[in-house]
């Protein structure tokens, strides 16, 4: 069920008026309910998988608090595996069995297994995984109540992509739950609404010269196509995942729940280093708090720090996807975050010096995009070396779409710089409902695609 | 700590939990607070207007939903945009069509329409019939290319609204045949396009159940709902080329059936093409371009398909809600059978179950399915399915002569 489906819109009324109707303490139960058949809409028999995951990982909690010694350690470890394993087997299993086997008989064509990906799997076992760790490390009390824990690792405007919800986060706002002040209220219709035009308008825009692009880069060789092509898809992917969670957060918030933050104009970044800062930002904090900082953060030296780096960032681009293109867009960011720091140190630049290297970060980040995209490593060789070729060709973008960048550009900076989103939420009423009838129509009318296109990151 | 620290950190804070704050120190201000030392009134803080109450904000997003209701209406549902149509695109040929009809004062004559797909547009001459029927009737030609029995429900229910306007209303048919050609008639998504201008939101659940695949019905659903979406394509050409469209639009609405009267047919000839069904083999005489050569295999070498008995339903659902529609009406409702094609076409096997359950309905005429088999021939047609400028005349001036009989006009 996708976000931008009328089915969706029919569940999210209907979910929405029974909440509010509903006594207090049967709102989690109708919440619980909700989200388990948003899964099963997708496909009904992985709900053993999830309900399985949700009750290793409730008991192992529970096993955590109440013990003491190796058994803490153990109940850790088997929550650990439990999720770690079913994430490597579902999302890695045909990865390595294929270096595995290619390895052992260069040149034979390995034959995939038939596996699918569970939806949202790769974003449910991270959010488990940080609930069991910070448990483990008393930063976070167990959940006695199994309902609560299985909502807050199943309840559906994150379920599939995210936002990454922390455990103190979720239950900070569920045990002290509270409707939405008329502000969050706007605040989180308005949210939808972005969340509506990033993807239908500009993601699905873009998405057309990327795949017309990507579909067979070699037929359009040259410097141009290449940038313009991977541009788009940097562009496609933004507005894409950005425009999911928007909603998420949007439909969160209707419900009295506030969702961090994911996005946060990655783009205007002046430096990678900055990008990551808003750039998934809840993935990326997850990386740092269990990854980065577990491995020794930058406490060990400035060598060790630049590892660490390289590994996290490694495990991240591992974790979008199994493939050696995923690791290489890994290990590029790795590699550039490294040499940022030993260049410039932490640091955000400030005044008019952000202006060219936001451009620079832009065409970095960009170029990071091509090995994330592109179908083999030998096509992204292909295009990252068409990068940087003299061969000029033609730009892939038409003119409407350079248009509506330019467009985006000019509301990513009026929003950076003037607050222009929360000026409007803070507007007049006549100003917000011609704001909605705007923005409806717009939807209406400049949907880039006829059919709806699934959002990039439920691959993941 | 400084009182204008307090401040800073107060509006530093959430507006949500600012709010929760003030509640809060309202709630102090009931206590008792002799004790309190007296501070320095602090400066007012800026709020921004906004709805008092949850129960304010959910109103203000139903109405803001409404106003886009409103709104979208005006645009797509007072039937103002649709004056601005591209005349050739699907919702364009309708529209003007019902236009043109609905813009024109009944004729002293009786009138009679001729409604078909392409095959009428392209093979039916207005003028000839009318002169074959000694000009005592004023014939339309309602032809749309790509139509079908659905959306022409629909064309004559708003072209004649009181359904006195034609004394009489031939539907032409490719075959009486119900045999199943493959795709399923109820799930041609493009009806959509062709009725964007006709459906009424109450016609809306209606014209979604007629699909049969559930997932079709959604998209109607919500494509007849929301207009705009379903003219998509056709907002962004006006947008991107406004001044050409309102001439054109201008130009069609004033000439065009005046064009469509004048048109002549097309001069191209397939006369020496030969088919032999059985071996699947095609000869076609020198000089034929390709459109004409595609046409002509589209046409002969049509694959058999399952039968389902889904064109019996369906035209029993349709055809048989335009004879519903003139059932208490003067209008007598005329079905032919279409020349088949350039070479004589192999005989269906499957019979023809529902103009067979037509046929003695009162005000009803099924015409003899070889009326007009004598136009199978090539040098008749310009491709594999339409009449060229020498086989419309001859197709035409039949039936103006026969629907004049049926209308008793001599």
């Amino acid at each position: 069920m996708l976000f931008t489906t009328l089915n969706f819109a029919v569940f999210l009324v209907v979910v929405l008026v029974a909440f509010y109707l509903l006594p207090k303490p049967a709102r989690r139960y109708l919440l619980l309910a909700a989200s388990l058949f948003f899964y099963m809409a997708w496909n009904p028999k992985f709900v053993v998988l999830i309900v399985g995951l949700i009750s290793i990982d409730y008991f192992a909690a529970l096993w955590i608090i109440h013990k003491q010694g190796p058994a803490r350690r153990m109940a850790l470890l088997v929550s650990l595996f439990a999720n770690i394993g079913l994430l490597g087997w579902f999302k890695y299993a045909n990865f390595i069995r294929e270096t595995v086997l290619t390895l052992a008989h260069p040149g034979v064509a390995v034959q995939p297994l038939d596996i699918i990906l569970p939806l949202g799997i790769s974003f449910h076992t991270f959010q488990s995984i940080s609930y069991v760790i910070d448990v483990y490390r008393g930063e976070q009390p167990a959940i006695k109540s199994y309902v609560d824990y299985a909502l807050f690792v199943a309840f559906f405007p994150q379920l599939v992509a995210g936002p990454i919800v922390r455990a103190r986060e979720f239950f900070l706002d569920y045990f002290n739950w509270q409707p939405p002040t008329a502000e969050e209220w706007q605040r989180g219709v308005s949210m939808i609404l972005t969340g509506f035009v990033k993807k239908l308008i500009c993601a699905d825009q873009f998405a057309n010269a990327a795949d017309r692009y990507y579909s067979n880069p070699q037929a359009m060789p040259g410097l141009l196509p290449a940038w313009s092509g991977t541009i788009a898809f940097g562009l496609q992917i933004f507005f894409d995942f950005s425009g999911y969670t928007d909603i998420a957060i949007g439909v969160a918030l209707l419900f009295g729940f506030h969702f961090p933050e994911n996005f946060r104009r990655p783009y205007l970044s002046a430096s990678v280093t900055e990008f990551w800062r808003r750039w998934h930002m809840t993935l990326s904090g997850w990386l740092r708090d269990y990854i980065y900082i577990s491995l020794g953060g930058n406490r060990r030296g400035n060598l060790r720090t630049y590892a660490n780096l390289m590994m996290t960032m490694l495990l991240g681009g591992l974790w979008h996807g199994a493939s050696w293109n995923f690791v290489i867009w890994g290990g590029y960011h790795g590699a550039v975050l490294s040499l940022e720091r030993i260049v410039w140190g932490r640091g955000e630049k400030q005044g008019l010096l952000r202006i060219p290297l936001a451009a620079l970060t832009f065409l970095i980040v960009n170029i990071g995009w091509v090995f994330f995209r592109a179908k083999t490593l030998a096509a992204s060789v292909f295009v990252v070396g068409q990068m940087f070729t003299a061969e000029l060709g033609k730009v892939v973008l038409t003119p409407v779409q350079i248009r509506l960048a330019l467009a985006t550009l000019a509301v990513a900076l009026a929003e950076e710089y003037g607050g222009l989103l929360t000026k409007l939420t803070h507007s007049p009423a006549w100003l917000r409902t011609a704001a909605v009838v705007v923005t409806l129509l717009a939807i209406e009318l400049f949907t880039a695609s006829d059919q709806s296109l699934p959002f990039v990151y439920f691959q993941f | 700590m400084e009182l204008s620290e307090i401040q800073q950190a107060i509006e530093a804070l959430p507006p949500e939990r600012r709010r929760a704050l003030l509640d809060w120190m309202r709630t102090l201000e009931r206590e008792p607070v002799a004790a309190t030392p007296k501070l320095p009134k602090p400066p007012k803080l800026k709020v921004a207007r906004r709805p008092a109450t949850l129960q304010s904000a959910v109103l203000w997003s139903v109405f803001s939903i409404l106003a886009f209701l409103v709104v979208d209406a005006a645009i797509f549902r007072s039937g103002w945009y649709f004056n601005y149509l591209l005349p050739d695109s699907t919702t364009g040929q309708m529209e003007f069509h019902v236009f043109w009809v609905l813009h024109t004062l009944p004729d002293k004559l009786p009138e009679a329409a001729v409604v078909g797909d392409s095959r009428i547009a392209e093979g039916f001459t207005a003028r000839k019939a009318s002169a074959a029927a000694g000009e005592k009737i004023h014939f339309w030609n309602m032809g749309v290319p790509g139509s079908s029995p659905r959306t022409w429900y629909y064309m004559l229910r708003d072209a004649d609204p009181d359904r006195k306007r034609f004394r009489s209303i031939t539907i032409a048919m490719d075959r009486y045949s119900d045999e199943d050609r493959g795709e399923n008639p109820a799930n041609r998504v493009v009806d959509l396009n062709y009725l964007a201008g006709r459906l009424r939101v109450t016609d809306c659940p209606d014209f979604s159940q007629s699909f049969d695949d559930p997932e079709l019905r959604k998209g109607m659903l919500t494509g007849c709902l929301f207009k705009g979406a379903t003219m998509r394509r056709d907002v962004q050409d006006l947008l991107l080329h406004r001044k050409e469209r309102l001439r054109v639009a201008k130009l069609w609405r004033n000439d065009g059936h005046g064009y469509i009267d004048g048109y002549e047919g097309k001069p191209e000839s397939l006369a020496g093409l030969t088919v032999d069904f059985g071996k699947k083999l095609i000869s076609f005489p020198p000089g034929v371009k390709d459109w004409q050569s595609e046409s002509v295999r589209n046409f002969a070498l049509a694959a058999p398909a399952p039968q389902t008995g889904a064109l019996t339903a369906y035209r029993r659902l349709w055809l048989g809600r335009i004879l519903d529609l003139y059932k208490d009406s003067q209008t007598r409702i005329v079905f032919l059978e279409l020349p088949g094609g350039p070479v004589p076409p192999p005989e269906p096997t499957v019979p023809a179950r529902y103009f067979d359950s037509v046929a003695h309905q009162p005000r009803v005429t099924v015409l003899p399915k070889e009326m007009f088999r004598d136009l199978e021939r090539p040098d008749f047609y310009a491709d594999g399915l339409h009449l060229n400028v020498n086989g419309r005349p001859v197709f035409s001036e039949r039936l103006g002569r026969k629907v004049a009989e049926l209308m008793g006009v001599n």
